[in-house]
């Protein structure tokens, strides 16, 4: 048996799925451990790409476009390593923050699958397969979310699980009409054809599957609730990672897409800019802390649509740069957020943000943490959120559209300010009347939480190589 | 003179349309799903009658006969937990509470947008484009089958195949994971005809999955066709009591719904090496290998869809004072 990098990343997974599944009572351990392979064949698969540009391996030895091919370049690697990394820390998180062994039991076998679909997400290369892979996805993702067995995230799972369904099929339908227009499904075959009015409405059918399934305003409806009311592990999976499959798949399209004018990246920006204001704006009346964080989600997919559409059409070489920074930020913060916000009700006992500094239990680290978090998700310096940020505005500045910049600017202000009303609980002691409990202010269970967060500050110190690294095997412009 | 068989195929897609619309718009739930099930056997025909029989033998085992039947099991449990279960009239699709206006309205737009791009996409499409066809035919002689939707699904693009059975996996462990501490809707009263049809008619489902998926190589017919067919003894047994699922059965029933994903991708995995990639097999064993992962992936099939039927993880349910009874 030989193995390549590509295959181990999308097998290591599926076999520790299928592992944890049929040994319920060492699911824990099985998972951990595949969670740890594939990390490692991210590594490796990083230094064959760092070594050698752009990855490619044909299955089963028949070249697309009959065959199906696994390809990894700089982004799709930089995705790989963000879902690893995030990966790797919520599962360290979820062996404390499941306390039941039922939920132990089912969080494996449905993560390390979820784990699977998103990296054949980043490695594929044909349209149906793709398909096939965000399924695998949307499965996985709603048995996550109704994981807590709440009635509340039973019937958001239902809903998340409709729109995700319905987002599939459109998708498909789409797919279905590439193949009736070109008599292929690879990306090469969507590189060179010939423009049409006919592949653009298959292209924009896909699109609009892709935006319900990454809940870009106003197709958000399902996201808050579902990852407000799921466990604390799996709401940062489903924040952190499986929003990002559908957003990664449209910045590959995006390249192939003869997105014929300006007027349709305006279109895209300006629902981004819907979702930074009207999500930053339910973000501010939210009660509960994990429903404010998951309409944070909102807001930050809006951002990176603008960022997509930052310059129009020409600037569209060098914007994805800047989505795919906030898309890795965003992943990492996010996932920080969410798992410290669990902490803390963990911790305190309820997330009710009114109620936060009435709490005798103070989980000190798990507030600084979120933090941490939101430093970055507000896009202060030094963290990532600021890097990718600060590349959105340059860009609109350079092309002159000023108007993505005060968007910015407002959904800044807003996130600076709901974020506020969590700080302010935190901050403040007074209205607690007696003694404060006995509590330690920390717990070992805080230490994945704090890495991510410090992760995704000091990454941004790191931008120049990350950049240099999302440039490798030309994901964007050239042929894959 | 009007070809007979364009009439007949006019009358088809009309049917196909009137069922789809009939099934859309009734307001009686045991109706809509008769109907769903008629549009389904209808739209099977039409694959026929569009020469692509595989597809045909999907949707009218998979697409008609399994949704069918979950469909109704549904509706048998929603009305036992509504406690509508003898009474009449039947739930209906009304809502409790309305669907506000603007809701409606908006969602016509969408739909509106939606069928534009379909009509757009469909119109700008050239007819009859050549597809895969001409690169399947020339790559069939090294498949190792002589069918060439098989040669696709379980060799060219064998992996798509693998990850639709991870799909299958990741429904069964998304259903049994969702506790909810309510026993079951009792079986519905099925009679002694019904045993006596169970008892005639189970040996023939297994003669007819099992020739569907054998068939699979060089003919229509394949792992999720025959085991959608062989579901239907699952169906059978657990409809009339023959099986009931017990805890103790779960840990067979995980090795079940794993096994055809685990080999497939175990083989997938083991002929690498030597200069071939994941999925190459070698020439000599590539039709012992597709005909083995098809008949395993066939089982895990079968087995899934009728968990997914009984639809739920077979626990000790403590309300009901340890065995629960379906």
């Amino acid at each position: 048996m030989m193995l390549d990098p590509l295959t181990l990343v999308l097998f290591a997974p599926l076999f520790g799925a299928v592992a944890a599944f049929v040994f319920p009572r060492a699911a824990a351990a099985v998972g951990l451990g595949a969670v740890l392979v594939t990390c490692g064949a991210v590594l490796w698969l990083a230094q064959q790409v760092l070594a050698a540009g752009a990855v490619t391996v044909a299955l089963g030895g028949w070249e697309p476009p009959l065959g199906i091919a696994l390809r990894a370049d700089g982004l799709a690697v930089a995705m790989l390593a963000m879902t690893a990394v995030v990966g790797l820390l919520v599962s360290a998180s979820a062996l404390d923050a499941l306390r039941e062994a039922r939920q132990q039991q089912y969080f494996w076998p449905l993560w390390l699958l979820l784990l699977t679909g998103m990296n054949g997400v980043y490695l594929g290369t044909d349209v149906f397969n793709l398909y096939v892979m965000i399924e695998v996805i949307a499965l996985a993702a709603v048995g996550l979310t109704v994981l807590s067995g709440t009635r509340e995230a039973v019937r958001a799972g239902l809903e998340y699980m409709y729109a995700s369904i319905l987002g599939a099929l459109l998708f498909l339908l789409g797919v279905g009409f590439v193949y009736l227009q070109l008599g292929r499904l690879d990306f090469e075959g969507l590189n060179s054809a010939e423009p049409s009015g006919a592949l653009s409405a298959a292209l924009a059918l896909m699109v609009i599957g892709l935006l319900l399934k990454t809940a870009l305003f106003p197709l958000h409806f399902w996201l808050p609730a579902a990852h407000a009311n799921a466990t604390a592990p799996a709401s940062a999976l489903l924040s952190g990672l499986v929003v990002k499959a559908a957003l990664y798949i449209f910045l590959r399209l995006s390249t192939y897409m003869p997105l014929p004018d300006e007027i349709l990246i305006t279109l895209i920006g300006t629902l981004g800019a819907g979702a930074v204001l009207w999500g930053g704006v339910q973000a501010l009346r939210a009660e509960r802390l994990k429903l404010l964080v998951a309409w944070s989600t909102v807001v930050q997919i809006g951002l990176i649509f603008i960022a997509f559409a930052r310059a129009g059409q020409i600037g569209l070489t060098e914007s994805w740069k800047a989505a795919a920074l906030l898309i890795l930020a965003h992943g990492v913060a996010k996932a920080a957020m969410f798992l410290a916000a669990g902490r803390i009700k963990d911790e305190v006992g309820h997330d009710v943000i009114r109620d936060l500094d009435r709490s005798s239990i103070r989980p000190t680290l798990a507030q600084f943490t979120f933090a941490l978090a939101a430093i970055s998700i507000i896009g202060l310096p030094p963290s990532l959120g600021f890097i990718g940020k600060w590349s959105l505005m340059e860009g609109a500045m350079a092309a002159g559209y000023w108007h993505w910049v005060a968007v910015t600017m407002i959904g800044t202000l807003l996130s600076v300010a709901y974020f506020s009303r969590v700080f302010a609980g935190f901050l403040r002691f007074d209205r607690m009347r007696g003694e404060l409990a006995e509590h330690k202010g920390w717990a070992v269970a805080d230490i994945a939480p704090l890495t991510l967060a410090l992760a995704a500050i000091s990454l941004g110190l790191m931008a120049t190589p990350i950049l240099s690294f999302l440039e490798l095997g030309y994901p964007f412009g050239a042929t894959p | 003179m009007t070809d007979p068989v364009l009439v007949f195929d006019l009358l088809l897609a009309a049917a196909v349309v009137a069922l789809a619309v009939a099934s859309l718009s009734v307001r009686d739930l045991f109706m809509a799903i008769v109907l769903f099930i008629t549009f389904g056997l209808l739209s099977a025909l039409a694959w026929v009658r569009l020469s692509a029989p595989d597809v045909a033998l999907a949707e009218a085992a998979i697409g008609t006969g399994v949704t069918g039947a979950l469909l109704l099991k549904t509706l048998h449990h929603l009305r036992y937990v509504t406690g509508t279960l003898d009474r009449d009239p039947p739930p209906s699709v009304t809502p409790a509470t309305p669907v506000p206006a603007p809701v409606i309205w908006a969602n016509a737009a969408f739909c509106g947008l939606i069928t534009l791009g379909l009509a757009a996409a469909f119109l700008g499409a050239p007819q009859a484009g050549p597809g895969f066809d001409p690169l399947v035919a020339e790559a069939l002689p090294a498949s190792g089958v002589e069918h060439p939707v098989t040669a696709v699904l379980l060799n060219f693009r064998a992996y798509d195949t693998l990850m639709e059975g991870v799909v299958l996996l990741a429904a069964v462990i998304a259903v049994w994971q969702i506790e909810r501490g309510l026993s079951d809707a009792p079986a519905p009263a099925l009679g002694e005809i019904f045993d006596g049809f169970a008892r005639l008619t189970l040996p023939a489902i297994v003669v007819v999955g099992t020739y569907l998926l054998w068939k699979g190589a060089e003919a229509p017919g394949g792992a999720f066709q025959g085991g959608a067919v062989l579901a239907a003894v699952g169906l059978l047994l657990l409809l009339s009591r023959l099986y009931v699922p017990q805890p103790a059965h779960r840990g067979v029933a995980r090795w079940a719904f794993v096994l055809g994903t685990g080999v497939f991708a175990g083989v997938a995995l083991l002929v690498a090496g030597g200069g071939r990639v994941a999925f190459e097999y070698p020439a000599e064993h590539a039709k012992t290998l597709i005909l083995l992962i098809e008949a395993l992936v066939t089982i895990s099939i079968a087995v899934t869809l009728a968990a997914l039927f009984h639809g739920r993880e077979p626990v000790a349910l403590p309300s009901s004072g340890g065995k629960k009874d379906a």
